[in-house]
């Protein structure tokens, strides 16, 4: 197929593995996929520590199935990526570790206290999945069976992030103080989450010519603000002077761009940012940690196998 | 040899599992299958593979979704208006899953 046809042809769940694509859109969906897994990943880290430190049992046995659920979804999308034929699970999980492999904005900054919880579980879970349903319809079919699964969990995610906001804010007054404040530090954070304009952003042309995105940086965007701004309005979260938020005549809100740190948004994108840097070493850690779990694994499919190629069926 | 085929209706839809042929060889399989499963029923796709290269765990095996209250992992448990529709379509296909799942168990025996 050329990538003419491609374009031509592209719609939900158009492409599958069967079909022989151009090596141009191959690689543009493995970036945009790879980008997406690693993100679920490095999130599932950043939440890790508050399995512990979560105030009760219920807290902690939902950010355990949460930060489990994410890994999952990591795994789900290197399979996706991996069906393109450019890289190996394995090739991306390593260039994760060592620091090439691009993720989340959001995922580079540590999080310290408990109270900055909800700024991942509610407004970035509710950010992501605001992006992952229109996912549903992208043209690599099993990017998009991979989003059914991600979004029928992800609802939860969402909604426990929205009950920890709500009884902070009804807390006592040091909580939603200390709220406000972790709001007021990642709210540009958080409107940065869909990266530059449309007309500043390198690869949404070609990614929506050939179906693999669904929707623009700006419409997700608004629809976001939309949808959030509101909420926080409701639970008493005032929303900072900075980034000027103007309310248009039709009720959508825009965001004046010139006000958010791009600057240091692409330093993060290229994984050059100091504290993320150890959000990236941490995970690396971690993985060459269970390195021996990976080894025996591999010597015992070899001993069954022969190799770790697959079997010929008959 | 009998092999397990698996039908797609539409591009773009997973495949489901819809009967099986018996067949000497992977080609006769493909053939078989094409005949008994995709001739009159819409199709876009088959997979046909061995049946003895299935795995299966069924319910004497395992004790699918846990046996222990997870209701903590469940969208319903947090009491809040959902802030956008996509979260309302995730927790209303929770809705669906968990009282699919409650009817399974009631069915196999109440416990």
């Amino acid at each position: 197929m050329d990538i003419e046809e491609v374009k031509q042809r592209a719609g939900p769940r158009e492409f599958s593995p069967k079909d022989d694509m151009p090596e141009e859109y191959r690689k543009a969906a493995t970036r945009m996929i790879q980008f997406h897994a690693n993100s679920e990943i490095m999130g599932a880290y950043l939440e890790k520590p508050f399995i512990r430190q979560a105030p009760s049992l219920d807290r902690k046995l939902a950010f355990s199935a949460k930060v489990q659920d994410e890994i999952g979804h990591g795994q789900l999308l290197y399979r996706a990526a991996e069906s393109l034929g450019i890289k190996t699970r394995d090739e991306m999980l390593d260039e994760l570790a060592e620091g090439e492999g691009k993720f989340l904005n959001c995922f580079h900054y540590p999080m310290d206290s408990y109270v900055e919880t909800p700024m991942i579980a509610f407004f970035v879970d509710g950010a992501a999945m605001r992006r992952q349903a229109t996912l549903k319809s992208t043209s690599w079919e099993p990017y998009a069976h991979a989003m059914d699964k991600v979004c029928f969990e992800e609802g939860f995610h969402v909604k426990h992030g929205e009950a920890i906001l709500y009884e902070l804010m009804t807390g006592s007054k040091k909580e939603q103080e200390m709220t406000q404040e972790a709001f007021e530090e990642w709210w540009p954070r958080i409107i940065q989450f869909f990266g530059p304009t449309n007309d500043k952003s390198t690869h949404h042309g070609f990614a929506s010519e050939v179906g693999l995105k669904q929707m623009g940086n700006d419409e997700l965007r608004t629809a976001f603000l939309n949808a959030y701004i509101p909420k926080a309005e409701k639970y008493g979260l005032e929303i900072p002077d900075e980034p000027r938020i103007s309310k248009n005549d039709d009720g959508t809100y825009e965001v004046v761009e010139e006000d958010l740190d791009w600057d240091e948004f692409f330093t993060i994108a290229k994984n050059d940012y100091e504290p993320g840097v150890g959000q990236i070493e941490g995970r690396k850690a971690s993985q060459d940690a269970v390195e021996w779990v990976r080894e025996s694994l591999d010597n015992h499919e070899n001993r069954l196998y022969g190799s770790s190629q697959p079997q010929a069926a008959d | 040899m009998i092999w397990e085929v698996f039908r797609q209706e539409k591009s773009g839809d997973y495949h489901k599992h819809c009967g099986n042929v018996h067949a000497p060889d992977r080609e006769m399989a493909l053939l078989f299958a094409e005949i008994q499963h995709g001739r009159r029923k819409p199709t876009n796709s088959l997979w046909v593979t061995p049946q003895k290269e299935i795995g299966e765990v069924d319910t004497e095996d395992a004790a699918f979704g846990g046996t222990t209250d997870k209701s903590y992992r469940w969208a319903m448990t947090y009491n809040f208006e959902a802030a956008a529709s996509e979260v309302e379509e995730s927790e209303s296909e929770q809705v669906t899953a968990d009282r699919e799942r409650k009817a399974q168990i009631e069915k196999a025996g109440g416990n």
